[in-house]
């Protein structure tokens, strides 16, 4: 809302400066957005008013806001007598209005003989100074008038309405109208129109028509002051793409009693710049008036909301400086019966009146203490989590990506599980990327292929990592959860990944995944190859992730046509887990053993085997049949090439043997590794390698 | 030619149907969409067909090219793919290689130190779904039918056509987690409150502003909400000064001016007066909104705001970040662009 200070200074009783002024609107909550000078020492503020305070899209409004806080009296501008000798208004024009709902209160006056012309200086300069052109003297009376009181108006020629009459009703589908802005437009059967007897005058509580506007030869008026119903307003103002103060405040509610005393000061105005004689009494249709709203406001609740030793009588103060009446009951007074005036139709609650009284003794007096009291609680685990998931990947190198929940459909069915339905967003703005994430690798994809355009270079490969929810439908159930979602890319030396290469990949991220629920759980990870749950990831190279029996997530390589489709140019491997699973047991509290006493002995093995044959096959085999002091197998590497011939390669496994209570000697266990080599031959059929 | 055209699309959609691996998919499309396909043989037709038809047969050959090329892509999509490089055993262990430390985002590190702080007032984690629905983001947060806060062009809203009388939307403010938590400790209680809430909830909202270098369709903000026997705007005044004075260091100040939220009731905003850089002048910055919970939110809730008050806070974190580190435009931070990450 524009406002200029001489504007506002009209309304307030003392002088007081810019600064002063300013600082007041503040401190009641309407906060100067930007601030123009103007002739003569005059600024023009832009002030921000919030949706409930549509009483404040006015000088008035503003000025008591002011006054209150700065204690000064308000000064209403006076209308007096209004002098009634043009007649009888009924013999001049007819009303009626059949949208009581949408339209609470329509009332019109009627002044003939007015001599239109330029307005007299004060008037073009008030108006100037917020903005605004001047037109003629009687349509410059009704906008200072809408931003006087903040009820907005409108002029008709009375001889340019077909039977002298005004209706307020829907418009007829099609039905054209061309405003005031010159644009033809097609009205809808949901527009409210006001109407001579012929057709559509004016877009109601939006923009006049043309064909009635007042034009230099006009000599009778119809001064038009009415309510709308502001969802009814908004919805046609979206419709037609216009917007106006009149909208703006009608939008925010102007309340129906607030006319009289607008139009009257309207009337007098236009009497004043442009003569005439005002017909007797004014049409008025609508619903019947409701009585003021009357809170009752408890100041022992008062003083307990606010925190503010108040007393009763500064309460009644604060209240009466924004034209509150207040009037003690009960006994002892203990109550304050406060009637809210008609402009303040956001009264209506103690909680309403309560925030009246402090915003007037200002937000200031409410205390700040330099202590507080608190329950001291435990640490919450959950939060501990984050905070280690977090560094433990940042230690093995990921960067955490903070990438948007949005992505395109065929991306989003690239990631869907089969059974889960994509949620989209009816939201055009949303362009290409219409669909909710099933996957947090979407946005890490994404944010991979960006540093790869950027030429960004990670020693070792870049590794992402995101928290984030994903999103679908099974049924009629709306999923959501939060995953970890992690991408590195697979180290590649050549132009092309290798195999190994590939292998290399996929156990760094199970490095890291490992890393994870070690440190952030007690359960035990298990990894099972399986065919991937969607079409992203590559047949071969898939794995599903358990924790202590719980589904956990997967691993996978991404397949190459998902691969190309973020434009990557080596392959990546993807791997997502759900955070509640991941952290159920957070912290992990681990039980500690006594250290070996004696050296044990170790013994390297390299077997040949089939290319097929998994590694996890291998190592249940070998626990299976370890004999003698065994403690444990550990993997060290996998070897293929032209020595160990087509479809093989070469596995070394590290077999370790300890005694408790003794240190074991070497020929002692080579009966149990020699028959530990006898069993893998039998069951895997695997050689050493010489 | 129209009932021609319908039959050739519908036996392509058909076949398509029963294309199983990427050959047949190929074959498919040669068959249909290829320069020798059945689709460019329609089109080379046109030429015969009679005047007055042309326009519609054209576009109906529009439409079905379109129809068939979205179809063979969603296949494609949905499509098992072949493994890439010979199989690859995902039963080896893992393996620790690490040649350069990564680093937490910005966003969650601020996350982080904003939690531990409140948590120090004894403020808890709670979390809410970021796909919401309009009781929570909007009735029980007294924001009714018809209110401006509702519009479709402030709100992402999910595209189903089958919920207008319950809407499902990405949530606009994380207030609906208040909702939430004070919902469920009067489920918990049996249908009434019966202990203290102290809770902060970050997250993710969205909003559909215009992009710019400080504005973003998704954000963060972390909200606060305490619910006690007599709790005042003192003790909401006091809760964001001793946060302040923690986060911002001690000579930090705070000041309360009004405004208008729905679900508070006095609402305020406030600002504080820090240097949030080192070495920077310290200046009023506008961080949040707050306010003592409206009675309708209470009663929503099922909670007796006669027996219970309770204040709220919310403010966004992408801005308090953008403030302390500089940051020029809000667009970085989810570009993850790793020149930047490196650099917080």
């Amino acid at each position: 809302m524009l406002v200029a200070i001489s504007n506002l200074r009209r309304y307030l009783q003392d002088a007081a400066d810019l600064a002063t002024v300013e600082h007041a609107l503040v401190a009641a909550g309407f906060p100067v957005e930007s601030r123009t000078s103007l002739d003569e020492g005059d600024v023009r503020l832009d002030v921000e008013i919030t949706s409930n305070r549509g009483d404040c899209l006015s000088h008035l409004g503003l000025a008591r806001e002011a006054a209150a806080q700065l204690g000064m009296a308000l000064r209403r501008p006076s209308t007096g007598e209004l002098p009634g000798n043009g007649g009888p208004i009924g013999s001049s024009l007819i009303l009626e209005n059949t949208l009581v709902r949408g339209c609470p209160r329509f009332t019109a006056r009627v002044i003939r003989g007015v001599k239109i012309g330029p307005s007299p200086a004060w008037l073009r300069k008030a108006l100037e100074a917020v903005g605004q052109r001047s037109i003629n003297n009687v349509v410059d009376v009704t906008n200072f008038v809408a931003g006087e009181f903040g009820n907005p108006c409108h002029v008709f020629d009375l001889a340019r309405l077909a039977g002298a009459r005004l209706v307020v009703r829907l418009a007829r589908a099609g039905e054209k109208l061309t405003t005031l802005d010159g644009k033809s437009r097609t009205l809808d059967a949901a527009d409210m129109v006001v109407a001579d007897a012929e057709r559509a005058q004016s877009l109601a509580g939006i923009i006049g028509g043309q064909d009635s506007e007042v034009t230099d030869h006009t000599t009778d008026v119809v001064l038009e002051m009415a309510t709308w119903d502001p969802v009814a307003v908004r919805q046609a103002a979206r419709r037609h793409q216009v917007r106006t103060d009149a909208s703006h405040r009608f939008e925010r509610l102007v309340d129906p009693r607030t006319i009289d005393e607008a139009s009257a000061r309207a009337t007098a105005l236009i009497l004043e710049v442009a003569g005439g004689r005002l017909c007797d009494g004014m049409l008025d249709a609508g619903a019947a008036l409701q009585p003021l709203t009357c809170v009752r406001l408890r100041p022992s609740r008062c003083r307990a909301l606010l925190g503010i030793d108040l007393t009763t009588e500064e309460m009644v103060r604060a209240l009466s400086r924004l034209e509150i009446t207040v009037e003690p009951i009960g006994r002892a007074g203990e109550e304050l019966r406060c009637t809210v005036p008609a402009f303040r139709p956001d009264l209506t609650r103690e909680a309403d009146l309560i925030e009246e009284v402090a915003r007037v003794v200002g937000y200031g007096r409410v205390p700040v203490r330099a202590t507080m009291p608190v329950a001291v609680g435990s640490p919450q685990a959950s939060e501990g989590a984050r905070r280690e998931l977090g560094s433990v990947l940042a230690g093995l190198g990921f960067f955490e990506g903070v990438t948007f929940s949005f992505t395109s459909p065929a991306h989003a069915a690239a990631f869907c599980p089969e059974g889960l339905r994509i949620i989209t967003i009816d939201d055009a703005r949303r362009g290409d990327e219409p669909a909710l994430r099933p996957s947090v690798l979407t946005g890490l994809l994404a944010c991979r292929r960006r540093n790869l355009h950027a030429m960004v270079h990670s020693d070792g490969g870049v590794r992402l990592f995101e928290i984030a929810s994903v999103f679908g439908e099974q049924g009629s159930a709306t999923v959501e959860h939060q995953n970890v979602g992690l991408l590195l890319d697979v180290p590649v030396a050549g132009k092309a990944a290798t195999r190994d290469e590939v292998q290399h990949g996929v156990r760094l991220m199970r490095g890291a995944i490992e890393a994870l629920t070690g440190r952030l759980s007690a359960r035990a990870l298990a990894v099972e190859q399986a065919p991937p749950h969607a079409p992203a990831f590559d047949p071969g190279a898939y794995a599903r992730l358990t924790l202590g029996g719980r589904a956990l997530g997967y691993l996978g390589v991404i397949a190459p046509e998902t691969q190309r489709a973020f434009e990557l140019a080596h392959p990546v491997v993807g791997a997502e887990l759900n955070l509640a699973v991941l952290v159920a047991e957070y912290p992990p509290v681990a039980v500690v053993s006594a250290l070996p006493a004696y050296p044990g002995i170790e013994r390297d093995l390299s077997l040949i085997v089939g290319d097929e044959t998994p590694w996890s096959k291998i190592e249940a085999v070998i626990r299976r049949h370890a004999a003698g002091p065994f403690v444990g197998v550990s993997f060290v590497g996998t070897y293929r090439g032209k020595q160990i011939g087509e479809g093989r390669k070469s596995v070394t496994v590290r077999l370790g043997y300890r005694e408790a209570d003794r240190t074991l000697r070497h020929e002692e266990v080579d009966a149990p590794v020699a028959s530990l080599v006898a069993s893998l031959r039998a069951e895997l059929g695997a050689e050493l390698r010489a | 030619m129209l009932a021609e055209l319908d039959q050739l699309e519908a036996d392509a959609l058909e076949r398509l149907a029963g294309a199983n691996a990427p050959e047949a998919l190929d074959a498919w499309k040669a068959a249909y969409l290829g320069p020798n396909g059945r689709l460019k043989a329609a089109m080379a037709g046109l030429k015969d067909v009679p005047k007055d038809q042309k326009p519609a047969v054209g576009q109906r050959l529009n439409a079905i090219k379109a129809t068939l090329e979205a179809a063979m892509n969603a296949r494609r999509a949905a499509m098992p793919t072949r493994a890439a490089l010979a199989p690859v055993d995902m039963t080896e262990p893992g393996l620790i290689d690490t040649r350069a430390v990564g680093r937490t985002h910005v966003l969650s590190r601020v996350r982080d130190e904003l939690v531990a702080v409140f948590a120090r007032m004894g403020f808890e984690v709670a979390e809410g779904p970021e796909l919401e629905d309009d009781d929570h983001n909007f009735v029980k947060l007294n924001i009714p039918p018809g209110h401006p806060a509702r519009d479709p062009g402030d709100n992402f809203y999910v595209d189903d056509p089958a919920a207008v009388a319950a809407p499902r939307m990405l949530r606009s403010q994380t207030s609906t987690v208040q909702v939430r938590v004070m919902e469920e400790a009067v489920r918990r209680g049996g249908g009434q409150l019966t202990s203290p809430i102290r809770i902060i909830s970050p997250g993710r909202v969205y909003r559909p502003d215009t992009v710019d270098a400080t504005h973003s369709f998704m954000f963060h903000q972390i909200e606060g909400l305490a619910v006690d026997c007599g709790l005042s705007m003192a003790d909401l005044t006091t809760t964001l000064f001793q946060f302040c004075r923690a986060y911002f260091g001690g000579d930090a100040k705070i000041r309360f001016t009004p405004t208008f939220y729905p679900f508070t009731e006095p609402s305020a905003q406030f600002e504080i007066f820090v240097s949030l850089s080192p070495g920077s002048e310290p200046r009023w910055i506008e961080l949040g909104g707050c306010g003592m919970v409206d009675p309708n939110v209470f009663a929503a809730c099922g909670i007796d705001p006669e027996a219970w008050t309770g204040f709220a806070f919310g403010f966004g974190v992408e801005r308090l970040a953008m403030s302390k580190y500089k940051i020029p435009d809000i667009r970085m931070l989810y570009e993850n662009d790793l020149r930047f990450l490196r650099q917080l």
